[in-house]
Protein backbone atom coordinates (compact mmCIF):
# COMPACT_ATOMS: atom_id res chain seq x y z
CA UNK A 1 0.00 0.00 0.00
CA UNK A 2 2.98 2.29 0.32
CA UNK A 3 3.30 4.91 -2.36
CA UNK A 4 6.34 6.70 -3.68
CA UNK A 5 5.34 10.29 -2.79
CA UNK A 6 7.77 12.22 -5.03
CA UNK A 7 6.77 10.14 -8.05
CA UNK A 8 3.05 10.38 -7.25
CA UNK A 9 3.43 14.15 -6.94
CA UNK A 10 5.13 14.29 -10.33
CA UNK A 11 2.44 12.20 -12.05
CA UNK A 12 -0.48 14.04 -10.47
CA UNK A 13 0.96 17.48 -11.25
CA UNK A 14 1.50 16.40 -14.87
CA UNK A 15 -2.09 15.10 -14.94
CA UNK A 16 -3.57 18.37 -13.66
CA UNK A 17 -1.51 20.45 -16.03
CA UNK A 18 -2.17 18.31 -19.10
CA UNK A 19 -5.90 17.87 -18.52
CA UNK A 20 -6.47 21.58 -18.03
CA UNK A 21 -4.48 22.52 -21.08
CA UNK A 22 -6.39 19.95 -23.20
CA UNK A 23 -9.59 21.77 -22.31
CA UNK A 24 -7.88 25.12 -22.90
CA UNK A 25 -7.97 26.16 -19.26
CA UNK A 26 -5.05 27.53 -17.31
CA UNK A 27 -6.83 27.84 -13.98
CA UNK A 28 -8.16 25.42 -11.44
CA UNK A 29 -10.65 25.97 -8.65
CA UNK A 30 -10.97 23.95 -5.46
CA UNK A 31 -13.41 23.90 -2.57
CA UNK A 32 -11.11 24.30 0.44
CA UNK A 33 -12.49 22.71 3.59
CA UNK A 34 -9.42 22.95 5.76
CA UNK A 35 -9.21 19.15 5.70
CA UNK A 36 -6.57 16.86 4.32
CA UNK A 37 -7.87 16.06 0.82
CA UNK A 38 -8.64 19.57 -0.38
CA UNK A 39 -5.37 20.82 1.14
CA UNK A 40 -3.38 18.18 -0.74
CA UNK A 41 -5.25 19.01 -3.92
CA UNK A 42 -4.45 22.70 -3.47
CA UNK A 43 -0.76 21.93 -2.91
CA UNK A 44 -0.64 19.84 -6.10
CA UNK A 45 -2.57 22.42 -8.11
CA UNK A 46 -0.36 25.29 -6.96
CA UNK A 47 2.69 23.32 -8.00
CA UNK A 48 1.21 22.21 -11.35
CA UNK A 49 -0.41 25.47 -12.44
CA UNK A 50 1.38 28.10 -10.40
CA UNK A 51 -0.29 29.66 -7.33
CA UNK A 52 -1.75 32.54 -9.32
CA UNK A 53 -3.78 30.06 -11.36
CA UNK A 54 -5.44 28.39 -8.41
CA UNK A 55 -8.55 29.63 -6.65
CA UNK A 56 -9.68 28.22 -3.33
CA UNK A 57 -13.28 28.73 -2.26
CA UNK A 58 -13.90 28.43 1.45
CA UNK A 59 -17.58 27.67 1.90
CA UNK A 60 -18.56 27.37 5.56
CA UNK A 61 -22.04 27.20 7.00
CA UNK A 62 -22.48 30.03 9.54
CA UNK A 63 -19.86 30.09 12.23
CA UNK A 64 -19.50 26.36 12.60
CA UNK A 65 -16.16 24.77 11.83
CA UNK A 66 -14.22 27.92 12.70
CA UNK A 67 -10.98 26.02 13.00
CA UNK A 68 -11.45 24.51 9.58
CA UNK A 69 -11.94 27.94 8.06
CA UNK A 70 -8.75 29.06 9.76
CA UNK A 71 -6.88 26.04 8.40
CA UNK A 72 -8.24 26.53 4.90
CA UNK A 73 -7.11 30.14 5.01
CA UNK A 74 -3.68 29.17 6.23
CA UNK A 75 -3.30 26.74 3.31
CA UNK A 76 -4.28 29.46 0.84
CA UNK A 77 -1.90 31.92 2.47
CA UNK A 78 0.93 29.49 2.60
CA UNK A 79 0.55 28.56 -1.08
CA UNK A 80 -0.10 32.13 -2.22
CA UNK A 81 -3.27 31.11 -4.06
CA UNK A 82 -6.35 33.32 -4.32
CA UNK A 83 -9.07 32.44 -1.89
CA UNK A 84 -12.53 33.62 -1.16
CA UNK A 85 -14.84 32.97 1.76
CA UNK A 86 -18.53 32.58 1.06
CA UNK A 87 -20.98 31.76 3.83
CA UNK A 88 -23.53 29.30 2.45
CA UNK A 89 -26.00 29.72 5.31
CA UNK A 90 -28.31 32.29 3.63
CA UNK A 91 -28.97 29.92 0.71
CA UNK A 92 -29.26 26.80 2.84
CA UNK A 93 -31.39 28.45 5.54
CA UNK A 94 -33.80 29.93 2.99
CA UNK A 95 -34.41 26.49 1.58
CA UNK A 96 -34.92 24.76 4.90
CA UNK A 97 -37.18 27.56 6.18
CA UNK A 98 -39.60 26.42 3.47
CA UNK A 99 -38.91 22.69 3.76
CA UNK A 100 -37.81 22.13 7.33
CA UNK A 101 -35.63 19.12 8.02
CA UNK A 102 -34.08 17.51 11.04
CA UNK A 103 -32.45 14.70 9.16
CA UNK A 104 -28.75 15.51 9.42
CA UNK A 105 -28.00 13.66 6.18
CA UNK A 106 -30.52 15.73 4.24
CA UNK A 107 -29.11 18.94 5.65
CA UNK A 108 -25.53 17.85 5.05
CA UNK A 109 -26.26 16.79 1.47
CA UNK A 110 -27.96 20.10 0.77
CA UNK A 111 -24.88 21.93 2.01
CA UNK A 112 -22.59 19.79 -0.14
CA UNK A 113 -24.74 20.56 -3.19
CA UNK A 114 -24.85 24.23 -2.34
CA UNK A 115 -21.06 24.24 -2.35
CA UNK A 116 -21.05 22.36 -5.66
CA UNK A 117 -23.44 24.90 -7.13
CA UNK A 118 -21.23 27.81 -6.09
CA UNK A 119 -18.09 26.06 -7.34
CA UNK A 120 -19.65 25.51 -10.77
CA UNK A 121 -20.77 29.12 -10.97
CA UNK A 122 -17.30 30.32 -10.02
CA UNK A 123 -15.84 27.84 -12.48
CA UNK A 124 -17.71 29.70 -15.26
CA UNK A 125 -17.07 33.12 -13.77
CA UNK A 126 -13.34 32.57 -13.29
CA UNK A 127 -12.79 30.29 -16.30
CA UNK A 128 -11.33 27.70 -13.96
CA UNK A 129 -11.90 23.94 -13.97
CA UNK A 130 -13.03 22.27 -10.76
CA UNK A 131 -10.47 19.92 -9.26
CA UNK A 132 -12.13 17.11 -7.36
CA UNK A 133 -10.90 16.07 -3.94
CA UNK A 134 -12.64 12.73 -3.36
CA UNK A 135 -10.15 10.03 -2.47
CA UNK A 136 -10.34 6.34 -3.38
CA UNK A 137 -11.57 5.29 0.07
CA UNK A 138 -14.54 7.66 -0.02
CA UNK A 139 -15.38 6.85 -3.61
CA UNK A 140 -15.34 3.11 -2.95
CA UNK A 141 -17.45 3.17 0.18
CA UNK A 142 -19.75 5.86 -1.20
CA UNK A 143 -18.86 8.33 1.50
CA UNK A 144 -19.73 11.44 -0.45
CA UNK A 145 -22.78 13.32 -1.71
CA UNK A 146 -23.78 12.52 -5.27
CA UNK A 147 -23.73 15.74 -7.32
CA UNK A 148 -22.21 17.37 -4.24
CA UNK A 149 -18.60 17.00 -3.13
CA UNK A 150 -18.02 14.25 -5.71
CA UNK A 151 -18.80 16.61 -8.62
CA UNK A 152 -15.76 17.90 -10.50
CA UNK A 153 -14.11 18.23 -13.91
CA UNK A 154 -11.10 16.08 -13.09
CA UNK A 155 -10.06 14.26 -9.96
CA UNK A 156 -6.36 13.94 -9.18
CA UNK A 157 -6.90 12.13 -5.86
CA UNK A 158 -9.41 9.44 -6.78
CA UNK A 159 -6.87 6.61 -6.99
CA UNK A 160 -5.26 7.28 -3.62
CA UNK A 161 -6.60 5.79 -0.42
CA UNK A 162 -7.04 8.15 2.52
CA UNK A 163 -3.92 6.85 4.25
CA UNK A 164 -1.98 7.30 1.00
CA UNK A 165 -3.25 10.89 0.72
CA UNK A 166 -1.83 11.40 4.21
CA UNK A 167 1.51 9.98 3.09
CA UNK A 168 1.53 12.33 0.09
CA UNK A 169 0.48 15.26 2.30
CA UNK A 170 3.46 14.76 4.61
CA UNK A 171 5.78 14.81 1.60
CA UNK A 172 4.15 17.95 0.17
CA UNK A 173 4.56 19.83 3.45
CA UNK A 174 0.88 20.15 4.34
CA UNK A 175 0.73 21.72 7.85
CA UNK A 176 0.98 19.28 10.72
CA UNK A 177 -2.33 20.52 12.17
CA UNK A 178 -4.17 19.36 9.07
CA UNK A 179 -2.30 16.06 8.93
CA UNK A 180 -3.30 15.31 12.51
CA UNK A 181 -6.98 16.15 12.06
CA UNK A 182 -9.67 13.53 12.40
CA UNK A 183 -11.19 13.18 8.92
CA UNK A 184 -14.75 14.44 8.71
CA UNK A 185 -17.37 14.87 6.01
CA UNK A 186 -18.22 18.10 7.81
CA UNK A 187 -21.95 17.47 7.64
CA UNK A 188 -22.34 18.40 11.31
CA UNK A 189 -20.01 19.45 14.14
CA UNK A 190 -18.32 16.59 15.92
CA UNK A 191 -18.94 14.15 13.10
CA UNK A 192 -15.93 12.03 12.21
CA UNK A 193 -15.71 9.56 9.34
CA UNK A 194 -14.17 6.89 11.51
CA UNK A 195 -16.74 7.35 14.27
CA UNK A 196 -19.52 7.00 11.77
CA UNK A 197 -18.16 4.03 9.87
CA UNK A 198 -16.94 2.33 13.04
CA UNK A 199 -13.49 1.48 11.66
CA UNK A 200 -10.24 3.40 11.47
CA UNK A 201 -9.02 4.56 8.07
CA UNK A 202 -6.02 2.27 8.45
CA UNK A 203 -8.39 -0.67 8.77
CA UNK A 204 -10.75 0.46 6.02
CA UNK A 205 -7.90 1.05 3.60
CA UNK A 206 -6.24 -2.26 4.36
CA UNK A 207 -9.49 -4.09 3.75
CA UNK A 208 -10.23 -2.12 0.57
CA UNK A 209 -6.71 -2.63 -0.73
CA UNK A 210 -6.98 -6.39 -0.36
CA UNK A 211 -10.47 -6.58 -1.85
CA UNK A 212 -9.99 -4.10 -4.68
CA UNK A 213 -6.33 -3.76 -5.62
CA UNK A 214 -5.31 -7.31 -4.77
CA UNK A 215 -8.62 -8.84 -5.91
CA UNK A 216 -8.76 -11.06 -2.82
CA UNK A 217 -11.98 -12.90 -2.00
CA UNK A 218 -13.60 -11.73 1.27
CA UNK A 219 -12.68 -15.00 3.00
CA UNK A 220 -9.00 -14.34 2.36
CA UNK A 221 -9.27 -10.86 3.89
CA UNK A 222 -10.95 -12.35 6.97
CA UNK A 223 -8.22 -15.00 7.14
CA UNK A 224 -5.65 -12.20 7.00
CA UNK A 225 -6.94 -10.97 10.36
CA UNK A 226 -9.93 -8.68 9.82
CA UNK A 227 -13.24 -9.42 11.49
CA UNK A 228 -16.00 -10.86 9.34
CA UNK A 229 -18.24 -8.04 10.44
CA UNK A 230 -15.81 -5.34 9.25
CA UNK A 231 -15.18 -6.99 5.90
CA UNK A 232 -18.88 -7.51 5.28
CA UNK A 233 -19.63 -3.94 6.25
CA UNK A 234 -17.08 -2.62 3.77
CA UNK A 235 -18.37 -4.94 1.06
CA UNK A 236 -21.92 -3.77 1.51
CA UNK A 237 -20.82 -0.12 1.45
CA UNK A 238 -19.06 -0.75 -1.87
CA UNK A 239 -22.01 -2.64 -3.37
CA UNK A 240 -24.58 -0.07 -2.33
CA UNK A 241 -22.75 2.94 -3.73
CA UNK A 242 -22.17 1.89 -7.34
CA UNK A 243 -24.69 4.51 -8.47
CA UNK A 244 -22.42 7.25 -7.15
CA UNK A 245 -19.59 6.09 -9.38
CA UNK A 246 -21.49 5.78 -12.66
CA UNK A 247 -23.48 7.84 -15.08
CA UNK A 248 -27.16 6.90 -14.78
CA UNK A 249 -28.31 4.18 -17.19
CA UNK A 250 -30.16 5.23 -20.32
CA UNK A 251 -32.97 2.98 -21.51
CA UNK A 252 -31.67 1.59 -24.77
CA UNK A 253 -34.30 1.56 -27.48
CA UNK A 254 -32.50 2.80 -30.59
CA UNK A 255 -29.76 1.29 -32.75
CA UNK A 256 -27.07 3.46 -31.18
CA UNK A 257 -27.27 4.74 -27.66
CA UNK A 258 -25.15 6.95 -25.43
CA UNK A 259 -23.26 4.83 -22.94
CA UNK A 260 -24.13 1.52 -24.62
CA UNK A 261 -22.71 1.64 -28.12
CA UNK A 262 -21.99 5.31 -28.70
CA UNK A 263 -18.58 5.09 -27.10
CA UNK A 264 -16.18 7.98 -26.92
CA UNK A 265 -13.47 8.94 -24.46
CA UNK A 266 -13.81 11.88 -22.06
CA UNK A 267 -10.72 13.37 -23.74
CA UNK A 268 -12.27 13.12 -27.21
CA UNK A 269 -10.24 15.19 -29.69
CA UNK A 270 -8.23 16.71 -26.85
CA UNK B 1 23.21 3.06 -37.08
CA UNK B 2 21.83 5.88 -35.01
CA UNK B 3 18.38 5.13 -33.64
CA UNK B 4 16.00 7.54 -31.94
CA UNK B 5 12.88 6.85 -29.93
CA UNK B 6 10.26 9.60 -29.75
CA UNK B 7 8.58 9.30 -26.37
CA UNK B 8 5.69 11.63 -27.11
CA UNK B 9 2.09 12.35 -26.09
CA UNK B 10 -0.17 12.32 -29.16
CA UNK B 11 -3.46 14.18 -29.16
CA UNK B 12 -6.45 11.89 -29.03
CA UNK B 13 -8.24 11.65 -32.40
CA UNK B 14 -6.42 14.58 -34.05
CA UNK B 15 -4.53 13.33 -37.13
CA UNK B 16 -3.43 16.77 -38.26
CA UNK B 17 -1.94 17.83 -34.91
CA UNK B 18 -0.27 14.46 -34.57
CA UNK B 19 1.23 14.70 -38.02
CA UNK B 20 2.72 18.04 -36.94
CA UNK B 21 4.06 16.38 -33.79
CA UNK B 22 5.68 13.68 -35.94
CA UNK B 23 7.10 16.24 -38.31
CA UNK B 24 8.62 18.16 -35.42
CA UNK B 25 10.30 15.11 -33.89
CA UNK B 26 11.42 13.78 -37.28
CA UNK B 27 13.18 17.08 -37.93
CA UNK B 28 14.72 17.02 -34.49
CA UNK B 29 16.01 13.47 -35.01
CA UNK B 30 17.24 14.26 -38.51
CA UNK B 31 19.24 17.21 -37.20
CA UNK B 32 20.90 14.84 -34.75
CA UNK B 33 21.75 12.63 -37.71
CA UNK B 34 19.55 9.73 -36.65
CA UNK B 35 19.01 7.01 -39.26
CA UNK B 36 15.70 5.87 -37.77
CA UNK B 37 12.99 7.35 -35.58
CA UNK B 38 10.49 5.13 -33.77
CA UNK B 39 7.18 6.53 -32.49
CA UNK B 40 4.86 4.87 -29.95
CA UNK B 41 1.76 2.76 -30.63
CA UNK B 42 -1.08 4.66 -32.37
CA UNK B 43 1.16 7.74 -32.44
CA UNK B 44 -0.82 9.32 -35.27
CA UNK B 45 -4.17 9.00 -33.50
CA UNK B 46 -3.82 8.53 -29.74
CA UNK B 47 -4.79 5.36 -27.94
CA UNK B 48 -8.20 5.51 -26.22
CA UNK B 49 -10.10 5.95 -29.46
CA UNK B 50 -13.11 3.69 -28.93
CA UNK B 51 -15.65 4.58 -31.66
CA UNK B 52 -13.20 7.11 -33.12
CA UNK B 53 -11.28 4.14 -34.57
CA UNK B 54 -13.68 4.23 -37.51
CA UNK B 55 -13.07 7.95 -38.02
CA UNK B 56 -9.28 8.04 -38.08
CA UNK B 57 -8.45 4.90 -40.07
CA UNK B 58 -5.91 5.37 -42.88
CA UNK B 59 -5.12 3.27 -45.89
CA UNK B 60 -1.34 3.71 -46.24
CA UNK B 61 -1.48 3.16 -49.98
CA UNK B 62 -3.97 5.99 -50.48
CA UNK B 63 -4.01 8.41 -47.55
CA UNK B 64 -2.44 11.82 -48.29
CA UNK B 65 -1.03 11.88 -44.75
CA UNK B 66 0.97 8.74 -45.52
CA UNK B 67 2.24 10.30 -48.70
CA UNK B 68 3.64 13.15 -46.62
CA UNK B 69 5.16 10.73 -44.12
CA UNK B 70 6.72 8.72 -46.94
CA UNK B 71 8.22 11.94 -48.30
CA UNK B 72 9.74 12.64 -44.87
CA UNK B 73 11.24 9.13 -44.85
CA UNK B 74 13.59 9.96 -47.71
CA UNK B 75 16.15 11.22 -45.20
CA UNK B 76 15.37 9.12 -42.16
CA UNK B 77 13.54 5.83 -41.64
CA UNK B 78 10.29 6.24 -39.72
CA UNK B 79 8.17 3.84 -37.68
CA UNK B 80 4.76 5.38 -36.84
CA UNK B 81 1.76 3.77 -35.17
CA UNK B 82 -1.68 4.29 -36.70
CA UNK B 83 -5.16 2.94 -37.28
CA UNK B 84 -5.02 1.10 -40.57
CA UNK B 85 -8.13 0.72 -42.68
CA UNK B 86 -6.75 -2.24 -44.58
CA UNK B 87 -9.92 -2.86 -46.51
CA UNK B 88 -13.02 -0.66 -46.39
CA UNK B 89 -14.46 -0.97 -42.91
CA UNK B 90 -11.66 -3.25 -41.55
CA UNK B 91 -9.56 -1.52 -38.92
CA UNK B 92 -6.25 -2.65 -37.41
CA UNK B 93 -3.87 -1.32 -34.80
CA UNK B 94 -0.79 -1.13 -37.04
CA UNK B 95 2.85 -0.10 -37.25
CA UNK B 96 4.62 0.77 -40.50
CA UNK B 97 8.29 0.85 -41.41
CA UNK B 98 8.98 3.65 -43.91
CA UNK B 99 12.31 4.03 -45.66
CA UNK B 100 13.47 6.08 -48.67
CA UNK B 101 9.92 7.03 -49.50
CA UNK B 102 8.66 3.45 -49.46
CA UNK B 103 6.60 1.37 -47.07
CA UNK B 104 8.84 -1.62 -46.32
CA UNK B 105 6.47 -3.38 -43.95
CA UNK B 106 3.22 -3.13 -42.03
CA UNK B 107 2.68 -5.07 -38.83
CA UNK B 108 -0.88 -5.48 -37.53
CA UNK B 109 -1.14 -6.01 -33.79
CA UNK B 110 -1.85 -9.64 -33.04
CA UNK B 111 -2.53 -9.64 -29.33
CA UNK B 112 -5.29 -7.11 -28.62
CA UNK B 113 -5.66 -6.72 -24.85
CA UNK B 114 -9.31 -6.89 -23.91
CA UNK B 115 -9.67 -7.07 -20.15
CA UNK B 116 -9.85 -4.61 -17.26
CA UNK B 117 -8.98 -1.18 -18.62
CA UNK B 118 -8.29 -2.47 -22.16
CA UNK B 119 -10.90 -2.78 -24.91
CA UNK B 120 -8.90 -3.25 -28.10
CA UNK B 121 -10.64 -6.46 -29.17
CA UNK B 122 -13.89 -4.51 -29.29
CA UNK B 123 -12.63 -1.98 -31.82
CA UNK B 124 -9.82 -3.59 -33.86
CA UNK B 125 -9.38 -6.54 -36.17
CA UNK B 126 -6.67 -9.01 -35.19
CA UNK B 127 -3.36 -9.21 -37.05
CA UNK B 128 -2.09 -12.65 -37.99
CA UNK B 129 1.66 -12.61 -38.34
CA UNK B 130 5.12 -11.70 -37.08
CA UNK B 131 7.45 -11.40 -40.03
CA UNK B 132 10.93 -9.84 -40.01
CA UNK B 133 11.85 -7.85 -43.10
CA UNK B 134 15.07 -6.45 -44.57
CA UNK B 135 15.91 -2.78 -44.03
CA UNK B 136 19.02 -0.69 -44.68
CA UNK B 137 19.94 -1.60 -41.09
CA UNK B 138 19.62 -5.36 -41.07
CA UNK B 139 16.56 -7.47 -40.57
CA UNK B 140 13.93 -5.80 -38.41
CA UNK B 141 10.99 -7.34 -36.55
CA UNK B 142 8.05 -5.20 -35.43
CA UNK B 143 5.73 -5.73 -32.50
CA UNK B 144 3.06 -3.58 -30.88
CA UNK B 145 2.79 -3.29 -27.09
CA UNK B 146 1.06 -6.47 -25.82
CA UNK B 147 2.60 -8.49 -28.69
CA UNK B 148 5.92 -8.04 -26.93
CA UNK B 149 4.67 -9.74 -23.76
CA UNK B 150 4.13 -12.96 -25.68
CA UNK B 151 7.47 -14.81 -25.62
CA UNK B 152 6.19 -16.83 -28.58
CA UNK B 153 5.97 -13.66 -30.67
CA UNK B 154 9.55 -12.70 -29.81
CA UNK B 155 10.66 -16.25 -30.61
CA UNK B 156 9.06 -16.12 -34.07
CA UNK B 157 10.95 -12.90 -34.86
CA UNK B 158 14.15 -14.55 -33.62
CA UNK B 159 13.63 -17.61 -35.83
CA UNK B 160 12.72 -15.31 -38.71
CA UNK B 161 16.14 -13.73 -38.45
CA UNK B 162 15.46 -10.40 -36.76
CA UNK B 163 18.55 -8.50 -35.69
CA UNK B 164 16.71 -5.46 -34.44
CA UNK B 165 13.37 -5.94 -32.68
CA UNK B 166 11.30 -2.77 -32.55
CA UNK B 167 8.36 -2.49 -30.19
CA UNK B 168 5.97 0.42 -30.27
CA UNK B 169 3.80 0.80 -27.21
CA UNK B 170 1.08 2.72 -25.38
CA UNK B 171 1.44 1.08 -22.00
CA UNK B 172 -0.28 2.77 -19.05
CA UNK B 173 1.63 2.73 -15.77
CA UNK B 174 0.24 1.02 -12.71
CA UNK B 175 1.53 0.72 -9.17
CA UNK B 176 4.60 2.24 -7.62
CA UNK B 177 8.18 1.10 -7.40
CA UNK B 178 10.75 2.04 -4.78
CA UNK B 179 13.10 3.58 -7.32
CA UNK B 180 10.39 5.92 -8.61
CA UNK B 181 8.44 5.23 -11.77
CA UNK B 182 5.59 2.79 -12.24
CA UNK B 183 5.80 -0.78 -11.00
CA UNK B 184 4.58 -2.12 -14.36
CA UNK B 185 7.55 -0.58 -16.23
CA UNK B 186 9.67 -3.42 -14.84
CA UNK B 187 7.62 -5.97 -16.79
CA UNK B 188 8.60 -4.40 -20.11
CA UNK B 189 12.25 -4.06 -19.16
CA UNK B 190 12.31 -7.66 -18.02
CA UNK B 191 11.13 -8.82 -21.44
CA UNK B 192 13.51 -6.39 -23.19
CA UNK B 193 16.47 -7.71 -21.24
CA UNK B 194 15.51 -11.37 -21.70
CA UNK B 195 14.55 -11.19 -25.36
CA UNK B 196 17.60 -9.16 -26.40
CA UNK B 197 19.92 -11.59 -24.65
CA UNK B 198 18.32 -14.86 -25.71
CA UNK B 199 17.74 -13.75 -29.29
CA UNK B 200 21.09 -11.95 -29.51
CA UNK B 201 19.28 -8.99 -31.07
CA UNK B 202 18.80 -5.35 -30.30
CA UNK B 203 15.47 -4.56 -28.69
CA UNK B 204 14.13 -1.00 -28.94
CA UNK B 205 10.95 -0.20 -27.05
CA UNK B 206 9.23 3.13 -27.69
CA UNK B 207 6.45 3.89 -25.22
CA UNK B 208 4.31 6.99 -25.03
CA UNK B 209 3.63 9.47 -22.24
CA UNK B 210 0.73 11.79 -21.48
CA UNK B 211 -2.75 11.10 -20.15
CA UNK B 212 -5.97 9.90 -21.74
CA UNK B 213 -9.12 9.71 -19.64
CA UNK B 214 -6.92 9.58 -16.55
CA UNK B 215 -4.68 6.77 -17.79
CA UNK B 216 -1.04 7.77 -17.34
CA UNK B 217 1.15 6.32 -20.08
CA UNK B 218 4.35 5.21 -18.47
CA UNK B 219 7.12 6.25 -20.88
CA UNK B 220 10.36 4.56 -19.85
CA UNK B 221 11.33 3.77 -23.46
CA UNK B 222 14.53 1.73 -23.71
CA UNK B 223 17.09 -0.02 -25.87
CA UNK B 224 18.92 -3.25 -25.00
CA UNK B 225 21.91 -4.60 -26.92
CA UNK B 226 22.32 -8.23 -28.09
CA UNK B 227 24.09 -9.15 -24.84
CA UNK B 228 21.12 -8.01 -22.79
CA UNK B 229 22.71 -4.79 -21.59
CA UNK B 230 20.77 -1.56 -21.30
CA UNK B 231 21.95 0.99 -23.88
CA UNK B 232 19.55 3.86 -23.19
CA UNK B 233 16.44 4.55 -21.16
CA UNK B 234 13.99 7.44 -21.03
CA UNK B 235 12.36 8.63 -17.80
CA UNK B 236 8.71 8.07 -16.90
CA UNK B 237 6.15 10.85 -17.52
CA UNK B 238 8.28 13.29 -19.58
CA UNK B 239 8.27 13.73 -23.34
CA UNK B 240 11.71 12.97 -24.69
CA UNK B 241 13.71 11.98 -27.75
CA UNK B 242 16.31 9.39 -26.87
CA UNK B 243 19.13 8.69 -29.26
CA UNK B 244 21.64 5.85 -29.32
CA UNK B 245 24.28 4.49 -31.68
CA UNK B 246 23.88 0.80 -32.34
CA UNK B 247 26.68 -1.25 -33.82
CA UNK B 248 25.04 -4.06 -35.77
CA UNK B 249 28.31 -6.01 -35.53
CA UNK B 250 27.31 -6.67 -31.93
CA UNK B 251 24.69 -9.10 -33.20
CA UNK B 252 27.43 -11.14 -34.83
CA UNK B 253 29.74 -11.04 -31.82
CA UNK B 254 26.91 -11.96 -29.44
CA UNK B 255 25.94 -14.93 -31.63
CA UNK B 256 29.56 -16.09 -31.76
CA UNK B 257 29.71 -15.99 -27.98
CA UNK B 258 26.30 -17.53 -27.30
CA UNK B 259 25.17 -19.85 -30.14
CA UNK B 260 21.47 -19.76 -29.20
CA UNK B 261 20.54 -19.09 -32.81
CA UNK B 262 22.77 -21.80 -34.29
CA UNK B 263 21.50 -24.43 -31.86
CA UNK B 264 17.84 -23.57 -32.14
CA UNK B 265 15.51 -26.30 -33.51
CA UNK B 266 12.31 -24.59 -34.68
CA UNK B 267 11.20 -27.71 -36.60
CA UNK B 268 11.17 -29.77 -33.38
CA UNK B 269 9.31 -27.04 -31.55
CA UNK B 270 6.83 -26.83 -34.41
CA UNK B 271 6.12 -30.55 -34.16
CA UNK B 272 5.72 -30.27 -30.40
CA UNK B 273 3.42 -27.27 -30.82
CA UNK B 274 1.34 -29.09 -33.39
CA UNK B 275 0.93 -32.01 -31.03
CA UNK B 276 -0.18 -29.67 -28.26
CA UNK B 277 -2.49 -27.59 -30.43
CA UNK B 278 -4.12 -30.43 -32.39
CA UNK B 279 -4.07 -33.30 -29.92
CA UNK B 280 -5.19 -31.60 -26.77
CA UNK B 281 -8.75 -30.66 -27.27
CA UNK B 282 -10.65 -28.80 -24.59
Amino acid sequence: MKINPPFVEKVLCAFIKEELSKFHYSRGIIGLSGGLDSSVCAFLAAKALGPKNVIGLILPYKKTFREDVRDARSVARRLGIRSRLIDISPMVDTYFSRFPARDKIRIGNKMARERMSILYDFSAKEKALILGTSNKTELLIGYGTIHGDTACAINPLGDLYKTQVRELAAHLGVPERILAKKPTAGLWPGQTDEGEIGLSYEEIDQILFQLVDDRQPPEAVIAAGFSRESVEKILSLIRNSEFKRKMPPIAKISSRTIGHDFLYPYDRNR
Amino acid sequence: MRISLAQVAPRLGDLQKNFELHHYFIEKARKKKADLIVFPELSLTGYTLMDMVQEVGLNPAKAPLFKRLRALSRDIDIVPGFVEEKEPGLFYNSAAYLSKGQILHIHRKVFLPTYGMFEEGKFFGQGKNFRPFPTPFGKVGLMICRDFLSFGAGYILFVGGAEVIIVISAAPGRGFSDEGGFATSRMWELMGEALSFFSSSFVAYSNRVGFEDGKAFAGGSFIYNPLGNLVAKAPAVDEQLIIADLDLEEVRSARKKWPFKRDDRPELLLQALQRIVYDNED
